[in-house]
């Protein structure tokens, strides 16, 4: 199975299914929480910090479709790009899958999905962190 | 965090352009000397009197660029500082010159800034960065990310973030320094090629080459350089900031759109004055909704009304904010290193009374704000 893209923000879950967490960190002075690895608080600098495991599903914040990718970029295009906040406070910009142009509306309901990609011309894949709109009823 | 308190009073003397645009033919430091040639002149000092100097620049076209451009002068044995601070680049450097020259270490300085961009989307992080396979690490998506929410929050019709770019245009029409020199409608600025929606190509600037230099003397040493001081422009204020925590956790542009707004509040402490006391004004419109979110963020319209500032036609040469009289990053182009300097070089050309058909009448001060990643921004404040 291929590797998460980067294991101090995405940690896979240690089964078959391509499934797995985001990670950040949440300051036990200030108590504000950030998506990612970091030594210090981002908000007050304390070193005082816990690792925590982030909320799967958000709110679309805002989005963008992206019809001229940046170089390197190894996906489709175009390609949507969603700026998602998570309920412990942290945004998380990430592509959204799965989803018809016109359906997207900020303040909708996406959760974490992940998928294999694989860098532009290398035969390595990756797993990266993606969104797609919530379907609570499944 | 504010800025160290003033000291001496630091004025621009002399400032000079490279035409912004492309041009194979002269590598990077042809082009930063062929602007400080022009400022030099401007300020009637000779190289050989200039103590320090501090090169914005950004991407990569060899080591030392600031040495090489500058030794084509002749080799004079002076300090010279690369600068590498993103979009902001050219900026800082002006803002370590002033700071060179008010604590008193240097009587005159100079500050330049060139940059040859390689076509595309710009990107920030490494090359092998995992932002890269993410999608994120795309600058004009960030600014398409901040239109939408914008948009969505102020009720602003697309047809007002357009008109960003007609006038941008409009005033790039009267700037023969200018990458664009033609206009379009509001229409065709909607109907131009879709980048990231809702921005399309008209709304995001011009990846450019170019560059730009000012000579910065101490007011009370212009006459041992047998400077005009006729000619001068004075420094109120010069700041430079970087990120502070918003509560959304990176420093991409989308998560803050607003990073301007300490740095402005410090200047404007710094010069002793507020926005209403600003004649025009330059922004950073890498893309139009830059325009209307710096707008905000210097106090010079409440949140979330700059698009209807510009629609009433406020921010145009004839309005009470005029804004990018130059045609700013959408009509100039936006070549890194030189850009921050170029926005003081409309700002002296204007308070000289020297802009021609784009003259903003009887303004004495102007303000210059640029940006860059790493949430970098910079405000300095000039006054005639």
């Amino acid at each position: 199975m291929p590797e998460s893209i980067d294991p101090q923000r995405l940690r896979l879950a240690d089964d078959e299914r391509a499934s797995g967490v985001l990670l950040g960190v949440r300051c036990l002075d200030c108590g504000v929480t950030v998506f990612g690895p970091c030594a210090f608080c981002q908000s007050c600098t304390s070193d005082r910090l816990e690792p925590v495991e982030l909320e799967g599903t958000g709110v679309l914040y805002s989005y963008t479709v992206v019809r001229v990718p940046p170089a390197g970029w190894p996906g489709p295009v175009p390609y949507v790009l969603g700026q998602v906040e998570l309920p412990e406070g942290p945004q998380v910009l990430a592509e959204v899958i799965d989803c018809e142009h016109d359906q997207l509306k900020i303040g909708m309901l996406v959760e974490l999905a992940l998928q294999a990609v694989a860098s532009e011309g290398g035969t390595e894949e990756k797993l990266v962190y993606k969104w797609r709109p919530a379907h609570p009823d499944d | 965090m504010n800025q160290m308190p003033q000291g001496r009073e630091v004025v621009v003397a002399g400032v000079g352009l490279h035409p912004f645009g492309r041009f194979p033919e002269k590598d990077l430091a042809t082009l930063a000397m062929e602007a400080v040639l022009p400022a030099l002149e401007d300020a009637g000092v000779r190289w050989k009197d200039i103590p320090v100097a501090y090169f914005g620049h950004v991407y990569y076209q060899g080591m030392s660029v600031g040495e090489t451009a500058l030794g084509k002068l002749g080799l004079t044995g002076i300090p010279i500082i690369n600068v590498e601070n993103a979009c902001s680049s050219g900026s800082t450097a002006f803002w370590q010159a002033y700071w060179g020259v008010t604590t008193g270490l240097y009587d005159l300085a100079l500050a330049f800034g060139a940059e040859k961009v390689p076509r595309g989307p710009v990107t920030v992080t490494a090359e092998d960065s995992p932002d890269r396979f993410i999608g994120g690490d795309h600058m004009m998506a960030g600014y398409a990310l901040r239109m939408r929410r914008y948009m969505e929050d102020t009720g602003a019709p697309a047809s007002a973030l357009a008109q960003v770019a007609v006038k941008a245009r409009q005033n790039g029409t009267l700037n023969p320094f200018a990458h664009r020199n033609t206009t379009y409608t509001i229409e065709e600025v909607l109907e131009s090629r879709p980048i990231a929606d809702p921005l399309t190509l008209y709304q995001c600037c011009p990846t450019s080459e170019g560059a730009a230099a000012a000579v910065l003397c101490a007011r009370e040493s212009l006459g041992r350089y047998g400077i005009d001081e006729s000619r001068t422009v004075g420094i109120a204020a010069a700041v430079l900031s970087s990120g502070s925590y918003n509560g959304r956790g990176s420093d991409h542009s989308a998560f803050s759109p607003y990073r301007t707004e300490p740095g402005a509040i410090q200047a404007y402490e710094m010069a002793g004055m507020g926005p209403e006391d600003v004649d025009l004004v330059q922004v950073h419109d890498a893309a139009t909704i830059g325009e209307l979110q710096q707008l905000e963020s210097l106090h010079l319209t409440p949140f979330g009304e700059a698009w209807r500032a510009t629609t009433e036609g406020r921010t145009s040469l004839t309005g009470d904010i005029p804004t990018n009289t130059d045609g700013g990053l959408l009509a100039m182009g936006h070549p890194f290193g030189a850009t921050g300097i170029r926005q003081v070089h409309e700002t002296v050309t204007q308070l000289r009374g020297e802009a021609g058909q784009r003259q903003v009448p009887g303004a004495t001060v102007g303000l210059a704000q640029c940006s860059g990643a790493g949430d970098v921004t910079t405000v300095h404040i000039l006054k005639r």
